[in-house]
């Protein structure tokens, strides 16, 4: 043994390649700290033949830091590992309202 | 776990303590609406001394009129136990302690009883009430509460000419998830 193991619980991240939009985790969230947005696309690179099928694309994954108490069940229920624990502290912020962190950055240009 | 009777309880729980069993480990209470109408209080006593396996026992008590006797007499630690399931189930020990332990004293309900409703949530917005790929454009059909909140047909939009829900259908539809279809 050397010492105590680093810190790993202080944040929370988003994969955001992994996060399928199941909303499970906002579901399972005691304080309901996680907001979700989310729409239907259709995919495009099916065959020919195949009938449509759409696909979830996320929009908005949110964390409001002044709600979570880090108990971690989201990383716990989440199905595909989209969230994970991170060493580093929760950023101090000036107001409430800062203190909810966008973690899908929206896309640099429409469209 | 020996069940016993609540007329008993002192009783026994008298005898186990000169049998041996003088360390007081914990004392709780569980709902057990839904199987039975009733409040189960749970007590363990250990014989630190000896290898003895501790031993439990167990009190069913109606949910409308829940008392027993407290034996706080028998371990003055039991109070505090005594104390927190006066306030969170709403038992009353008789002969007990009946000041407030956590709770405001302004506060109405038992917390811990499986019936109690979060009404503060139902007035809230539930960020996990939105189905996956849902937006404000195109609302899905299906409808979910949050765990703590009964179905809407059961509390809240509730007609109110009508008598007041069982405890137990309270109980059972504040899960969380689905809200049920119902064909009037």
């Amino acid at each position: 043994m050397t010492g105590p193991a680093p810190p790993s619980h202080r944040w929370i991240r988003l994969i955001e390649p992994a996060c399928t939009s199941c909303m499970i985790c906002a579901r399972e969230c005691p304080s309901w700290c996680i907001s979700i947005d989310s729409h239907t696309e259709p995919i495009s690179d099916l065959p020919p033949t195949a009938r449509e099928r759409t696909r979830n694309v996320l929009d908005r994954f949110a964390i409001d830091w002044s709600l979570c108490m880090y108990c971690g069940i989201c990383v716990e229920e989440c199905p595909y590992d989209a969230l994970e624990w991170v060493g580093d502290l929760t950023q101090p912020e000036s107001s409430r309202e800062l203190l909810v962190q966008e973690m899908v950055q929206p896309p640099s240009d429409a469209k | 776990m020996t069940e016993v009777l609540p007329e008993d309880w002192l009783a026994e729980v008298e005898s186990l303590k000169a049998d041996g069993f003088d360390y007081f480990d914990w004392l709780g209470c569980v709902d057990e609406i839904g199987r039975r109408d009733c409040l189960r209080v749970v007590l363990v006593v250990r014989n630190v001394g000896h290898e003895a396996e501790p031993r439990t026992l167990s009190c069913s008590l109606p949910r409308d009129d829940p008392r027993i006797d407290t034996v706080s007499d028998v371990f003055a630690g039991a109070a505090w136990h005594e104390r927190e399931v006066a306030e969170l189930f709403g038992v009353e020990f008789v002969g007990g302690d009946h000041r407030r332990l956590l709770l405001n004293p302004e506060f109405e309900g038992t917390p811990l009883r499986k019936d109690q409703v979060l009404a503060a949530r139902a007035g809230m917005n539930w960020p996990g009430a939105k189905e996956p790929g849902e937006t404000e454009a195109s609302p899905g059909r299906r409808r979910l509460v949050p765990p703590g909140v009964p179905d809407p047909v059961v509390w809240g939009d509730r007609d109110a000419s009508q008598p007041l829900a069982d405890p137990a259908e309270v109980a059972e539809s504040a899960v969380g998830g689905r809200v049920r279809w119902r064909r009037t």
